[in-house]
């Protein structure tokens, strides 16, 4: 097997061609996204060094706390991340967001790295961070998804909500395709990479593998461990913390405290 | 006749408003008592209904259903002794039948048996419907009969208190004195204790109403 081809600093700026052409694009066609490429440019070289270093770090200390307080910090800033995808106002949701994606993941995550995998210790940072950064990823989209239909289908569907309400439905009767939808939504995205898998497109986890001189024979085990452990994680996550926030939309007397918009 | 509903020193606001829309409002509504609440646009009237069935939460105050405080009961059991049948009638996808047993599948209403065809049918016909199918979709029928139908849909779970917020509103002057009609009937013969809310000038015939007019935060005698 071929070694693994070095990139060099000015290989790296020349990939800055790719987001030339994006900020020209968006400039004769006036998207009005060249603000947010620069930003998303620099945050991406900022974000992804920060990341190297402090991943070098602890590898090299391999420490349980450090590795499982660089988890908590990842599970926050998706959380902060959902918050501004969703924008919901009238209704708490942050704590159970927060909470269920990080039991959630920390569970697959030590399930994954400690008995599929198994790998010992199971919080050995090479395995365990980037697997957790994965399922973390992937679910906080599934989530951002799920949470906002949940809120614009409460809003939208009040009227309807309301009249079950009056005819002797309890809440969770009265919101019950409001919760399949807003689940399903945030599925079916992991659903569909399923089934495009292998065929439309290459995994990034199993790509890395391969670039880095993997056997894909291997690599393709570890890739089907985590699409089969995205589902799974994203399914748990999304209907927990659904069913969490859907009891915050109604107060003490079940009634609705979403308005229409 | 015994007291069904009362308020006492009610108070509530909405959380966007500088200024309450309740204030130390008190009411007595009897068993079998036909009120009904006037008033301006916006002085309150419907939201005084949403309070009575909790879609709404009340900030200061008590409201008592059968001397009991609504708090005491189940959410889902007190509104189906309080029904709310709102100004706009909600159907659900479906058929007209669909619509009328729907509410049957909730767990508070369990006990209740779902009504046959037959029952259906004959009351169709005294609500004015009789030229509408049970198979028919019922998001294709006009405002005046839907809102006939959710009244239907409402009396079938045999309320004690029905609350009607302008039921009239959106139906012309036919639609207008049929509904009217049935719900004297209702309160005549059935004994229902009706609360309406109208902004209209609406007179029973056959009932002797009780007239409150929503004025500076409370409800006024008429």
């Amino acid at each position: 097997m071929s070694p693994v081809v070095e990139i060099s600093f000015w290989q790296l700026l020349l990939a800055l061609l790719f987001i030339l052409v994006a900020q020209i694009a968006s400039f004769v066609y006036h998207l009005g996204l060249n603000k947010d490429i620069s930003i998303g440019t620099v945050r991406t070289f900022a974000q992804l060094f920060l990341m190297g270093y402090v991943l070098t770090f602890i590898f090299s200390i391999e420490n349980l706390w450090l590795t499982v307080g660089i988890f908590v910090i990842m599970a926050i800033s998706a959380s902060f991340i959902i918050r501004g995808r969703v924008r919901e106002k009238d209704v708490p949701y942050m704590l159970p967001t927060f909470l269920t994606m990080f039991v959630s993941y920390f569970i697959t995550a030590v399930f994954v790295t400690g008995l599929i995998i198994g790998v010992a210790p199971w919080w050995e940072p090479r395995y365990f961070l980037p697997i957790g950064g994965m399922v973390i990823g992937n679910s906080m989209s599934a989530l951002a998804i799920a949470l906002e239909r949940l809120f614009r289908e409460m809003r939208q569907q009040k009227g309807l909500i309301e009249t079950r309400l009056c005819l002797g439905a309890n809440y969770r009767e009265a919101s019950s395709e409001m919760f399949r939808n807003a689940v399903s939504a945030g599925m079916i995205p992991s659903i569909n990479a399923m089934m495009g898998v292998g065929l439309v497109f290459i995994p990034g986890m199993m790509s890395g593998q391969i670039l880095a001189g993997a056997d894909p024979l291997q690599a393709i085990r570890y890739q089907i461990i985590i699409m089969l452990m995205l589902v799974g994680s994203t399914a748990t996550t999304s209907i927990i913390t659904i069913l969490i926030v859907r009891k915050r939309c109604f107060g003490k007397g079940e009634e609705l405290l979403l308005g229409e918009k | 006749m015994a007291a069904i509903l009362e308020t006492e020193a009610l108070g509530f606001s909405y959380a966007y408003a500088s200024r309450p829309v309740f204030n130390e409002l008190d009411l007595v509504v009897r068993e079998g008592e036909f009120v009904l609440v006037t008033g301006v646009s916006g002085s309150g009237k419907s939201t005084l209904l949403r309070l009575f069935c909790r879609l709404e939460a009340y900030n200061s105050g008590r409201i008592l259903f059968k001397g009991k405080a609504i708090e005491t009961y189940c959410p889902s059991e007190l509104r189906r002794f309080i029904i709310y049948v709102p100004q706009i009638p909600s159907m659900i996808e479906g058929s007209v039948e669909e619509n009328l047993v729907f509410p049957f599948s909730f767990r508070a209403n369990s006990d209740l048996e779902k009504p046959s065809e037959k029952q259906l049918s004959e009351m169709l016909e005294a609500f004015y419907l009789s030229d509408v199918s049970l198979r028919y979709q019922a998001k294709k029928l006009s405002v005046g009969q839907q809102q006939r139908l959710a009244l239907m849909r409402a009396l079938l779970l045999e309320p004690e208190i029905l609350l009607l917020d302008e039921p009239t509103s959106a139906l012309d002057a036919e639609s207008s004195a049929m509904v009217f009609s049935i719900i004297e009937e209702l309160n005549a013969s059935r004994a229902k204790t009706v609360v309406m809310v109208t902004h209209g000038t609406f007179v029973p015939a056959r009932v002797k109403p009780v007239v409150y007019s929503v004025e500076n935060m409370k409800l006024r005698s008429l």
